[in-house]
């Protein structure tokens, strides 16, 4: 896509140069698009980025530096199984030269907050198990590696599902156990399409 | 607005206009109507940001839409045919492939070759689809007949296909490889395929006779051997021929090596082996015919010679990777990469090989034995094909290698006497439910270990239960305030040994749980302490159940037996601890020294832990361990006690009580009992070699200092995959 190579291959930049803005309309889904199109070896249709930021424009977050748009976060929330209300972290998009500054830390940071403030129980999403970017970010921010996924992109590399689990208050001690569901083939915990955005954490 | 009256007025204004230039014809069932002019219409009408709402179609459901003719959305736009006809009409595939019979000949090594390729990719994971029915020659089956050594060879691929897909579907393990047994539109049950073999036997032996004929000197050759040669060019005949009779023999042993697999009862095993040893020997001719091919290779060969999919070098004839598209899927299918030829061979190597491991088992009734036994064979990680072999032998008809009914398999691992089997209490439904479970973890362990540690989690809320169960059941039998060791209610002892045994096997199960974890990477280094620290807690267990069931089992025998004086010899047996539990004290040792180990350093700060924002350790601990404290694996364990055990650890403390130097000790005394077992002892070496760094490590820390800045420790699974060892480096 960009022909020229860029002269420093990182933006020199302060940390307080950087504003974060929330989803605001219409007008900053193509800077979304543009940014998570450009990193990506395969886009996504349209409807996929308005289902996330039509349906919870208060996840998405929008990194600018001096007007030009350096990163993204999509997400969304929901019930899950076992009534569990729980965040997901769909796209976390930050371009080359900005990259290992802190601003998809605090990109995430921001949406995650605005899970735990909304009654979220948890928060997950997936990573290549390659991504060691993502890897340690997250790590950092408490999500463990709750499973692996066998071969779960195409290309037959596996994923970490991350989970990270918000301070419950004191629960009663668990009564005894009831069999478990047999009949449950280990479909992705989401109900979203699997290959629709699982990639989308390839580039931090 | 109206969606429907806009469209009814379109079509008015612009039927009569485009009726006749319409390109798609009608049928009995449909019209076909340009919706163009309406589509522009409601282009223009909507503002940015405005979607078409319906009831059945919401934003979530938009996210599957397709954009027609974007080509990587609509698999209707295909790159270069619209089907198979059409790409066969264009001489994707002819036949025969060249009337020069040399470059014929080459040419469909080229194909078995790169169909070789294909099937390894398929077995990889990939879609069937894409890989080994990317071949037109396989998709038109009529196309062949006309072509013996095609057609054969063909016939084969395609039963074999079909036998494997059998395979996998009926081992039902629903791992994420749900894409192997699509074959959706593939013509996987051709009429005549069955016959594959004495076709494939009928072209190997003339080829056979061909080869005969061309190492013949030319004086002796008798007149009624007069055989058409293989092809034209005489130097090449015997290259040729050989290249060509070790692929064909391949194929046929693997055949073979498939169908004696599958005959019930592992009857067919030990002839299983002879032939997967013949495909061995012939995958090494192929192997070796490489040189011979790229030799005389003609036209070009293809560039990064490591990637080719054939021995020549060539390109094969008759592959288009999109053939299938518009059977597959709506969408297109990404594109794939074809296994390198040499990949390929070492993939069926490797394949054979976990075969050959499955088919040397003998078969042994002990439960025990034969947990050992997958557990050692899934460390070389195998893939789905030998997986599910493992698995169809395993369980049979809900027996034992369709031999030994599984609760005659658990009353011998629970060390009752078969006698038992006549016992009324066996016919009670939780005994049935407990075949069931023991059955369905024997499954669970042939998955692969992604798979494997998430059923293994979920089915201990399953062993939990029945353990509940017999528990109640056990204690109706033996009623209020009697003796346990009731020797004349037969019940209540029969049911006293299987809670034991249920017991045991659920620590199993939960040690195993955790031990995959290190495996799969699941565990960062900041939570080592607690797996540990939770790993020895629950080897405890394992430990003492195990021990109880070899000690009660014992007991009752010798109260079975007639009174005798206890002789000196059978005090000292007694006395000493069995190997097996020695063996689990070594681990149990390890793992209560790294937990405390690292325990020690957090707590003087030579490893700084910085919080995170969102959660504390607590909640990681109830995340890792969820599975296990729901099912309460063990009782009353839970993060407070973790912190209690934990918080008072010192490097001073530690290097007093040194577990890491007990356990030295422990594997050095029961190496002796493992002789016979090459795979115990093994792994004693290894646990000796790491309790000995970890010893020295551990010193080394406790001489420098608690606190010295320039002591950099690390823990590395080096010699071990789940104990680590201590690495300590000077920065």
């Amino acid at each position: 896509m960009e022909q020229v190579q860029e002269k420093q291959r990182t933006e020199e930049f302060d940390a307080s140069e950087i504003e974060y803005v929330s989803y605001g309309g219409e007008h900053h889904l193509p800077l979304i698009m543009n940014l998570v199109d450009q990193e990506l070896s395969e886009p996504y249709s349209i409807f996929t980025y308005r289902y996330f930021v039509y349906l919870w424009p208060q996840l998405s977050f929008i990194a600018f530096h001096k007007g030009k748009c350096v990163g993204t976060v999509v997400c969304k929330m929901g019930d899950h199984r076992d009534s569990k209300f729980r965040g997901y972290i769909a796209m976390l998009v930050v371009i080359k030269p900005y990259r290992g500054r802190g601003i998809a830390t605090e990109l995430v940071t921001r949406s995650i907050q605005v899970m735990m403030e909304s009654g979220c129980k948890e928060v997950t999403l997936e990573a290549e198990v390659t991504n060691e970017g993502a890897l340690a970010l997250y790590g950092r921010l408490g999500f463990i590696r709750a499973k692996r996924l066998f071969r779960y992109y195409l290309n037959g590399v596996d994923a970490f599902r991350l989970k990270l689990l918000f301070p419950q208050p004191e629960e009663l001690h668990p009564f005894l156990p009831t069999m478990a569901d047999r009949d449950d083939t280990q479909n992705h915990d989401d109900h979203s399409p699997r290959e629709e955005y699982s990639e989308l954490h390839r580039h931090l | 607005m109206d969606w429907k009256s806009t469209e009814q007025a379109s079509m008015e204004r612009h039927a009569p206009n485009h009726s006749s230039s319409s390109s798609i014809p009608a049928t009995e069932n449909t019209v076909w109507a340009d919706a163009s002019p309406l589509l522009e219409t409601v282009c223009k009408e909507l503002r940015d940001g405005e979607l078409i709402h319906g009831d059945n179609f919401n934003l979530y459901a938009a996210m599957s839409a397709l954009e027609i003719m974007d080509p990587k959305m609509d698999s209707g736009i295909i790159n270069k045919y619209a089907s198979v006809d059409e790409a066969i009409e264009d001489g994707l595939a002819p036949v025969p492939i060249s009337i020069d019979k040399t470059v014929d000949v080459q040419c469909i090594i080229d194909i078995i070759d790169h169909l070789l390729a294909c099937e390894a990719t398929w077995h990889k994971g990939h879609s069937l689809a894409q890989t080994v029915f990317s071949c037109a020659y396989l998709v038109r089956p009529e196309r062949t007949l006309s072509h013996a050594l095609l057609d054969s060879y063909c016939k084969v691929i395609r039963a074999t296909c079909k036998a494997v897909t059998t395979i996998v579907s009926d081992a039902r393990t629903h791992e994420e490889e749900d894409l192997f047994t699509m074959s959706y539109g593939l013509p996987l049950n051709v009429e005549g395929d069955e016959k594959c073999l004495s076709l494939l036997n009928a072209v190997e032996e003339n080829i056979s006779r061909q080869l005969r004929a061309c190492k013949a000197p030319l004086s002796k050759r008798k007149p009624l051997e007069d055989i058409e040669p293989l092809q034209t060019n005489f130097d090449l005949e015997e290259g040729y021929c050989k290249a060509l009779l070790c692929r064909l023999r391949f194929r046929k042993h693997f055949c073979h090596v498939l169908t004696c697999m599958r005959r019930p009862q592992g009857r067919g095993l030990e002839l299983a082996r002879k032939h997967i040893a013949s495909c061995i020997s012939e995958l090494g001719s192929i192997l070796n015919s490489a040189e011979f091919l790229m030799f005389n290779a003609y036209g070009t060969c293809e560039d990064g010679t490591e990637d080719r999919t054939t021995a020549s070098g060539r390109q094969a004839i008759g592959f288009d990777a999109n053939l299938n598209s518009r059977i597959s899927a709506p969408t297109p299918p990404r594109s794939i990469k074809i296994l390198s030829w040499k990949k390929a061979i070492k993939y069926f190597e490797n394949l054979l090989h976990h075969l050959d491991i499955i088919c040397s088992y003998p078969l042994d009734p002990s439960l025990d034995a034969l947990l050992h036994f997958v557990a050692q064979f899934q460390k070389a990680q195998p893939d789905l094909v030998a997986r599910v072999h493992l698995q169809l032998l395993l369980v049979q008809d809900g027996k034992l290698y369709g031999r030994y009914p599984i609760l005659a398999v658990i009353i011998r691992a629970a060390r009752l006497t078969e006698v038992i089997m006549r016992h009324d209490i066996l016919k009670n439904e939780y005994f049935v439910q407990l075949g069931q479970i023991v059955i369905n973890m024997l499954k669970i362990l042939c998955t692969n270990a992604a798979w494997q540690r998430r059923k293994l989690g979920k089915i201990l809320q399953d062993w939990r239960a029945i353990y509940s169960q017999l528990e109640l059941a056990f204690r109706k039998e033996s009623g209020e305030g009697s003796s346990i060791s009731n020797g004349e209610n037969a019940s209540a002892g029969i049911l006293k040994h299987i809670l034991i045994w249920v017991e045991e096997q659920t620590y199993w199960i939960a040690h195993r749980f955790l031990v995959l974890g290190f495996e799969l990477e699941l565990y960062s280094p900041s939570e080592y302490c607690m797996v540990y620290w939770y790993l020895s807690v629950v080897l405890i267990r394992l430990a003492e159940k195990k021990h109880l069931k070899m000690t009660v089992s014992d007991g009752s025998a010798k109260q079975k037996g007639k009174k005798r004086k206890d002789s000196p010899k059978d005090l000292a047996r007694e006395a000493r601890i069995p190997p097996a539990i020695s063996f689990l004290q070594c681990q149990i040792c390890l793992a209560e020294g790294l937990a405390l180990l690292l325990a020690a350093l957090r707590n003087e700060l030579i490893v700084l832990q910085s919080p995170s924002p969102f959660n504390s350790e607590h909640e990681r601990f109830l995340q890792h361990f969820e599975l296990l404290q729901k099912a309460c694996i063990p009782d009353l364990i839970s993060y407070p006690s973790f912190k209690e055990s934990t918080s008072c650890a010192r490097i001073s403390s530690v290097v007093m009580y040194n577990y890491f130097k007990d356990a030295q000790k422990i594997a050095k005394e029961v190496k002796s009992s493992f002789l016979n077992d090459p795979d115990r002892s093994a792994e004693l070496r290894i646990l000796e070699q790491v309790a000995e760094h970890n010893s020295v490590a551990l010193n080394v820390i406790s001489r420098a200092g608690a606190l010295d800045p320039s002591l950099k420790v690390s823990f590395e699974f080096i010699h071990h995959p789940y104990f680590a060892t201590v690495v300590v480096k000077r920065s």
